[in-house]
């Protein structure tokens, strides 16, 4: 076995480590929300199933479409003890959703969707560090419904885990991960898979997608 | 129960069927996005089945799903009044929905219930940069036609008859007092201080019968910025050392199997 690995290992310039162990079979998905449970106590009292004469619309629909999102700072995931500074980052020189320099801050793509804002809201954070086990170490942990809390200046945001997947790298739809949506996201990214020593970063991407929990 | 209720959900439906895949599709690039909007003032909540699969469940009237990643190709979306058992073929809408991969649609169902019907709009995923854009679709099965404009200024759309949909306009970000009026200048609905913000693509729905006409307002897309490639989030290279590690122990391993093997011929 062990054997086995190695040889493998040396064929394809990458190799099997904990975290490849790890993220080998991970991935799930929940049935998303229909939307209509989402919306805000106002607009669902005009949802109701029956046609009987109503009153005429008073109150313009264009107000509750007002989605303006967070500036965030904080984010925390209780079930897995991660709580971590967020920073505003945007592009690297090649064009890269930046990270930060170490393994304890998160970043988050500061030219994307803000939390709370209709659309995917992105952070990325590192497996590990030259030390070991970093801040999003323990992602593949989440389990569906788990809490995942942001903190921003204009106030906290909680959302709920639905969907996690390991994407190869080449494969990665970019526009979908950082792409709009009717309702609020989260995507979480961390590295996963076997490490590849030609490229320089691991084979694969652990995509944790979560949905807005409505107050 | 009658078959009454189908028609809104179909829509619905389609993009359903997709969550199973629903982020694979994505992932994968190959996807459409369909929204459905329950626009039949008589029709009660339905049930939307994709390709026979229960996709949006108890639909009212004057909602919609938000948008659904679905495959690219042609759904089969049926809709049944909501918690009818579900028969192919059976139920009160049916449609070949077929969407093209990187699209963006509305399927709703309109109409009245006797002549529930789909109306499908191909949305815009796209706004000038710092413009809001917008349009109007007319679902109000009795209602005439009609302008939407500002309050004692021009149309920006004219003539809009039930079931059009139409093209958007692009606008500069601002307040704006709207209002749906008759040809003849006879307001019909006020949509004073509509905040149409930048880098925002709306559409607007008239909905119900015209003595109790209603709006719905939908955001079809905001813009934001993408970047080219996926983060670096890993600092470490432990396979260094566990290479090192996994040699040695590969290595130990072969010798010990050979040990063994000697040992065997030794004693033989």
């Amino acid at each position: 076995m062990l054997l086995a690995v190695f040889v493998l290992a040396g064929c394809s310039n990458t190799v099997e480590d904990e975290v490849s162990v790890r993220s080998a079979e991970v991935g799930f998905e929940v049935k998303a929300q229909p939307a209509w449970s989402e919306k805000p106590a106002a607009q669902s009292e005009q949802t109701t199933p029956s046609v009987q004469s109503k009153p005429k619309q008073t109150t313009n629909p264009f107000d509750d479409l007002k989605r303006p999102g967070i500036s965030p700072h904080t984010l925390s995931i209780p079930s897995i003890g991660v709580e971590a500074e967020v920073l505003h980052l945007g592009m690297t020189e090649t064009g890269e959703m930046a990270v930060p320099d170490n393994g304890d801050e998160l970043s988050w793509f500061s030219e994307g969707y803000l939390p709370g804002q209709r659309g995917r809201a992105v952070i990325a954070g590192h497996v590990d560090d030259l030390d070991g086990p970093a801040v999003f170490w323990d992602l593949t942990e989440l389990e569906p419904g788990d809490e995942i809390l942001m903190a921003g200046d204009e106030g906290d945001l909680r959302f709920t885990v639905r969907a996690m997947e390991s994407v190869p790298l080449d494969l990665a739809d970019i526009e979908s991960v950082f792409g709009y949506q009717s309702s609020p996201e989260l995507v979480l990214i961390t590295c996963s898979g076997t490490y590849d020593f030609d490229r320089g970063t691991r084979e694969e991407r652990l995509l944790v997608y979560a949905t807005l929990s409505e107050e | 129960m009658k078959k009454i209720a189908v028609s809104l959900s179909v829509a619905m439906l389609v993009l359903f069927s997709l969550l199973a895949s629903q982020v694979m599709a994505d992932e994968h690039g190959d996807g459409a996005k369909v929204r459905v909007l329950h626009a039949s003032p008589d029709a009660p909540a339905v049930d939307v089945y994709v390709n026979g699969d229960l996709t949006l469940e108890e639909v009212p009237f004057k909602t919609d799903s938000g948008y659904l990643d679905v495959p690219a190709g042609t759904h089969d979306v049926e809709v049944f009044a909501a918690g009818t058992e579900y028969a192919a073929g059976e139920g009160v809408l049916q449609a070949d929905l077929e969407v093209e991969a990187g699209k963006a649609y509305t399927v709703a169902a309109a109409n009245l219930l006797e002549s529930i019907e789909f109306v499908v709009a191909e949305d815009s995923m796209e706004v000038t940069e710092g413009q809001a854009k917008i349009r109007v679709g007319h679902l109000s099965p009795d209602a005439p036609a009609v302008d939407v404009g500002i309050i004692g200024g021009d149309a920006l759309f004219s003539g809009a008859e039930f079931k059009a949909v139409t093209d958007y306009a692009e606008v500069a970000p601002d307040s704006y007092d709207l209002e749906i009026r008759l040809p003849d200048g006879t307001q019909v609905l006020p949509l004073e201080g509509t905040e149409l913000a930048a880098d925002t693509v709306y559409s607007v729905f008239a909905v119900n019968t015209v003595d109790s006409l209603e709006v719905i307002a939908l955001v079809d897309y905001e813009a934001a910025g993408s970047p080219d490639g996926m983060p670096t989030t890993g600092l470490g290279t432990p396979q260094q050392s566990q290479s090192i590690w996994l040699l040695i122990g590969g290595a130990l391993f072969l010798v010990a199997a050979s040990g063994l093997v000697w040992r065997k011929r030794f004693q033989e």
